[in-house]
């Protein structure tokens, strides 16, 4: 068998008895690593906003507010999130995807985007706002 | 239900700034489960690093052999001394008289004693990887039972080179470092390294019985085949992958044949510009487009920054088509339409798109030849989100009308799976490479382990 031969660990067998899933430590050990990277996009969102806060005319202002998009847009794809929902589009209502504005007795059955929800992996972070479509 | 895998490959990556290194199940090729995919977390954790990343550095001190970030942290120390780390092994690893290289006396920037060569110093380096991967299987509740890994380790192709003789260097180098690693131990994974006089007489050691280590070898391009098309219902036989690296550009078409995976040598193209060319098209555009910065320490100081903040600049130049950069308390503005208008970097796009032109028209025939219905085109490597790169896997060529060409993405969807939650995607690429080396199956490796 073509193998390294480990000098250390359990001598009983090839494997364990149980085979586990992805551990929480590996987990955490990735998003970790994710957020190494994230950091930075960070640091540079606060110097921009401070950059706005500041900011004494117009071309200034939009300077500093287009620095503090792409930091925020730096970061947010180093941890891996996403935006979903065509702002404009229609899609049928899920109460797990959508922040429903002014809802009715009854949920619709369609609705229309009016703000775009953020994810990460699968998970939902942030659900897309949305309108009851007319 | 949960499988049990009953052996587990282990493959090593040389990057040219970090290494890295992945197990998976052997069996992963024919039941496919991303869950039981294990980077390893190579580094220290707590020491505000990406732990899966270990920094390809060995630095010769006064008394001392310090590796990875230590030997980082202690060459900027001295840099101002001319002193400086071994860097790069990938580099090394790519020539083609490796003996002849690695015979070489280091540097004296590098080695002032005069006592290394650089085979010794590799060695040196191997070794600390090897106890590092030691360390982190120990570290993993998954393989820490796991008496024995099929080993192998991942290379750019060696254009034009014997294969097989440069594996058999690579093989006894990895042998001594285990011998090395044997009597050193714990040691090498200190921050204080290891004393001059321990190391030489380890290696002299590990030299008088040499010995090889049994492993493979599988090159990048079909690794990277590997990740991209594991647990597809629907892989194609045929790929083409384009590698954007920092030094090459390399394309290279690949073709199934029963379980093997083979590549289609007529494909088979590198240019020499890529990553660091790119680098210094955007680096020159700026400057020439900031005036006011026009004495010589003025545009030094704006090359520096550039080259500095190079990575997030491209991400956002590339994925947004703009980047702006804060110098001296002034926004400077980066355009990508304003790259594409440099005369190099149009020499460079009409040169790509010909090499890439060529390989799609071998791959086409390839898989026209084989009755085949489906190319798959991807991207790699730190230059794969630039548009033009996407536009050109994008890229149907003319009469294959009977063939489908599907890009897939540079981070495969199985990455996304629900088990990592979200948080292996962002960190994919960058372990690519070593987690596809230990998806693919024998097939697809260059050098099979002797077993």
């Amino acid at each position: 068998m073509a193998a390294g031969k480990r000098k250390t660990g359990d001598t009983s067998g090839k494997r364990g008895p149980k085979a586990k899933r992805t551990t929480p430590v590996l987990n955490e050990a990735l998003a970790e690593a994710a957020w190494l990277e994230a950091d930075a996009a960070l640091a540079q969102a606060l110097t921009a906003f401070e950059l706005l806060s500041q900011a004494d005319t117009g071309r200034e202002r939009s300077e500093a507010m287009a620095l503090l998009d792409q930091a925020l847009i730096r970061a947010v794809r180093r941890r891996g999130l996403t935006r979903f929902g065509a702002t404009g589009g229609r899609e049928p209502y899920d109460p797990a995807r959508h922040d429903l504005a002014e809802p009715g007795e009854r949920p619709p059955r369609t609705v229309c985007i009016v703000g775009q929800g953020v994810m990460r992996g699968c998970e939902i972070l942030a659900p897309a706002r949305v309108r009851k479509a007319p | 239900m949960t499988h049990a895998p009953e052996a587990w490959t282990l493959c090593i990556d040389f990057g040219t700034a970090f290494s890295k290194a992945a197990v998976a199940p052997c069996d992963a090729w024919s039941r496919f489960d991303p869950a039981m995919v294990r980077p390893l977390m190579l580094g220290e954790r707590d020491i505000g690093a990406n732990v899966f990343l270990l920094e390809s550095a060995v630095f010769v001190d006064e008394e001392r052999i310090l590796f990875g970030p230590a030997a980082i942290e202690r060459a900027e120390a001295m840099a101002s001394r001319k002193r400086t780390a071994l860097r790069s092994f990938k580099t090394l690893l790519s020539v083609s008289d490796l003996d002849r290289a690695l015979n070489t006396a280091a540097a004296g920037s590098i080695d002032p004693h005069r006592l290394f060569s650089m085979r010794d110093l590799v060695v040196f380096y191997l070794a600390y990887l090897l106890a590092a991967i030691e360390r982190a299987v120990a570290a993993d509740p998954i393989l820490a039972p796991v008496e024995n890994f099929e080993r192998r380790y991942a290379a750019p192709a060696w254009r034009g080179a014997d294969s097989a003789g440069l594996h058999n260097v690579v093989v006894r180098l990895f042998g001594e470092a285990e011998a090395v690693a044997e009597v050193v131990g714990e040691q090498l994974l200190s921050v204080r390294g290891i004393a001059i006089k321990s190391a030489r007489s380890a290696l002299a050691a590990a030299r008088t019985t040499p010995r090889v280590l049994d492993m493979g070898l599988v090159f990048e391009a079909p690794a990277a085949a590997a990740y991209t098309s594991i647990g597809l219902e629907d892989s194609a036989a045929h790929m083409v992958v384009i590698d954007v690296g920092a030094g090459t550009t390399d394309i290279t078409a690949l073709a199934r044949r029963g379980k093997r995976m083979e590549e289609l040598p007529e494909a088979r193209i590198t240019l020499k510009q890529a990553g660091d060319f790119i680098d210094r098209v955007i680096a020159n555009c700026t400057l020439e487009a900031t005036p006011w910065a026009r004495s010589q320490a003025h545009q030094t100081a704006l090359w520096n920054a550039l080259m500095r903040n190079m990575r997030d600049i491209k991400d956002s130049v590339f994925l947004d088509g703009r980047a702006m950069l804060r110098f001296e308390g002034r926004t400077i503005n980066i355009a990508m339409r304003d790259i594409e208008k440099d005369t190099d970097f149009r020499a460079f796009l009409r040169e790509l798109t010909r090499a890439y032109s060529r390989s799609l028209e071998v791959v086409r025939a390839a898989a026209l030849f084989a009755n085949r219905r489906e190319v798959q085109a991807i991207a790699v490597g730190g230059g794969s989100s630039a548009p033009f790169v996407q536009e050109l896997i994008r890229r149907k060529p003319p009469n294959s009308a009977k063939l489908h060409f599907t890009p897939r993405p540079a981070t495969p969807e199985w990455a996304h799976a629900r088990e990592f939650r979200g948080n292996l995607a962002p960190v994919f690429p960058q372990l690519a490479i070593a987690i596809g080396g230990a998806l693919a199956p024998e097939g697809m490796l260059a050098v099979a382990p002797a077993r």
